[in-house]
């Protein structure tokens, strides 16, 4: 399980800086929710992690290895994007084998893994099935296996939840939680959603401005906000909080 | 919603003509019927002549321009296919100086550059007296019809390629380890096979029409590099007939072929 740190990190569009200065350590096999409002720089700080976006200043480090000079195929970082990025003409099980190929793992191998990594999320039956023939949370499932099947020593979402409609959301966070715990893959995910960020990670990181502004555990989080834009986000949670109390 | 009127329930009420609309229509129509009246003229011209247009199809002279030109032109089409994928890529995931007007002199300036000059600058490069010389062969006809051809397949590969590119479907193999053969022909092509298809079926359609840079560079010897164009054109004054019976040959052909590929492309859709 590997370690991530973001040191110093900053990137700018022109006049508009999109990461700040951003610092953060990711301990192994932590699920860190990177939270914010639209715009705050969240996709921008995982697309540098990936290796999308060119690093403006600062560095990335996986378990003390500086990754800024290497290719995003060299990175060994699993990521699934919003809206799940499966190859629309391959089947579920050819989805999540890609990446075993890809890499020439032999028949017997890439057939066992993929048995493996669908097992996992629960989503056997479904091999031959075309993305085109998936609800939005067997999508979301399918998108993990895939970057899950190539052992990733990190993992990044990018609102796994955005593309799953609110009846089956619940049942897909769970999922979702207990295929990452199993895997202790350390993991780094973007949401904007404080309830679904609190339910999900191990710790939040607060973004805003292309700044973290706070990062501690949901219920420290929620107990003591540091400053007001961290308040305004959780307003209507730190207000059931207190009708409870 | 149909409206009440007194003319009873549910007949629909009678709406003041809509100009626009028909106007529409009506330059619709136009443009149909002038696209429409040559070919329709044709018909109408070769008149009694049916029996002169399947004698045609005996013709050796005919037989032999055939040949060369659905050959060449399906030669061509296959050629332009193989070239704009690895061109398509190179300038979708690519970025240097000069990129719009390499761009623009590949796929929009053949277009407007002159067949004739095309053939003339071949003849020069490619003919007698230089080091090289293919004029008036079979390769020189696929060359002048790959050169005036092939930016239309050029054209459909690298809007389909940037479309994906745009999806971030890129991104997403690279990340799973995938190289550049893998993500060229694991997802760019595969995501890509209708506008290959339709790319290769404009190609082949321009490639059949094109005569000025193949008569210029690769002349009109029978059953080698005379193709139906310039059959057409050299007989016209000499024997009308045959040019006419050629000319429907070479139009049914056509017609036929891209039908087919209209309905290979529909298929896959």
């Amino acid at each position: 399980m590997s370690e991530l740190r973001v040191e110093n990190l900053s990137k700018s569009y022109g006049e508009t800086k999109a990461l700040d200065g951003v610092n953060l350590t990711v301990n192994p096999s932590e699920f860190l929710v990177v939270m914010g409002p639209s715009g705050c720089g969240k996709t921008t700080l995982l697309l540098t992690i990936l290796g999308v976006l060119r690093v403006g200043q600062g560095h990335v480090y996986i378990d003390g290895e500086d990754i800024d000079s290497l290719r995003i195929r060299q990175r060994n970082i699993g990521y699934a994007p919003q809206d799940f990025g499966l190859f629309p003409h391959l089947s579920t099980h050819d989805n999540v084998a890609f990446g075993l190929r890809a890499r020439g793992v032999d028949r017997s191998e890439v057939e066992a893994r993929v048995k493996e990594k669908l097992s996992l999320v629960g989503l056997e039956g479904l091999e031959q099935r075309k993305p085109s023939e998936l609800s939005g949370g067997q999508k979301q499932r399918v998108a993990l296996a895939r970057a899950l099947a190539i052992d990733p020593c990190l993992l990044l979402l990018d609102e796994p939840l955005s593309n799953v409609d609110e009846g089956t959301k619940a049942e897909v966070i769970v999922n979702l939680k207990e295929t990452i715990r199993r895997t202790g893959v350390t993991t780094v995910c973007v949401m904007h959603d404080p309830d679904d960020a609190l339910e999900l990670g191990d710790r939040i990181a607060v973004m805003y401005l292309g700044r973290i502004i706070q990062c501690t555990a949901p219920k420290d989080l929620l107990e003591n906000p540091e400053g007001e834009v961290v308040r305004r986000l959780l307003h209507h949670l730190l207000r059931s909080q207190l009708a409870e109390s | 919603m149909r409206a009440e009127t007194k003319l009873g329930r549910g007949e629909p009420a009678r709406e003041p003509l809509d100009k626009f609309n028909f106007g529409l229509r009506l330059m619709a129509g136009t443009f149909i019927l002038f696209m429409l009246v040559s070919l329709f003229y044709l018909y109408v011209a070769v008149g009694n002549s049916w029996s002169l247009v399947f004698s045609a199809l005996l013709d050796s002279r005919i037989l032999g321009a055939m040949w060369v030109s659905v050959s060449a032109a399906f030669i061509v089409g296959a050629l332009a296919i193989v070239v704009a994928i690895p061109t398509a890529y190179v300038l979708t995931y690519s970025e240097f100086k000069g990129k719009s007007l390499l761009e623009t002199l590949l796929i929009e300036f053949p277009q407007t550059f002159p067949p004739a000059t095309v053939g003339l600058v071949y003849l020069l490069m490619l003919g007698p007296g230089s080091p090289i010389n293919i004029a008036y062969t079979y390769p020189a006809v696929l060359i002048a019809k790959l050169y005036v051809s092939a930016p239309f397949a050029m054209s459909f590969t690298l809007r389909r390629f940037r479309e994906i590119h745009r999806t971030g479907l890129d991104v997403i193999a690279e990340s799973l380890g995938g190289k550049t053969r893998h993500l060229l022909l694991w997802v760019l092509v595969p995501l890509s096979t209708t506008d290959l298809l339709g790319g290769f079926s404009l190609t082949w359609a321009r490639a059949m029409g094109e005569v000025a840079a193949t008569l210029i560079f690769a002349g009109a010897i029978p059953w080698k590099t005379e193709i139906f164009p310039a059959l057409i054109y050299l007989t016209s004054q000499s024997a009308p007939e045959l040019a006419l019976a050629a000319s429907l040959i070479a139009a049914a052909l056509s017609i036929a072929a891209l039908m087919l590929f209209k309905w290979i492309v529909g298929r896959r859709r």
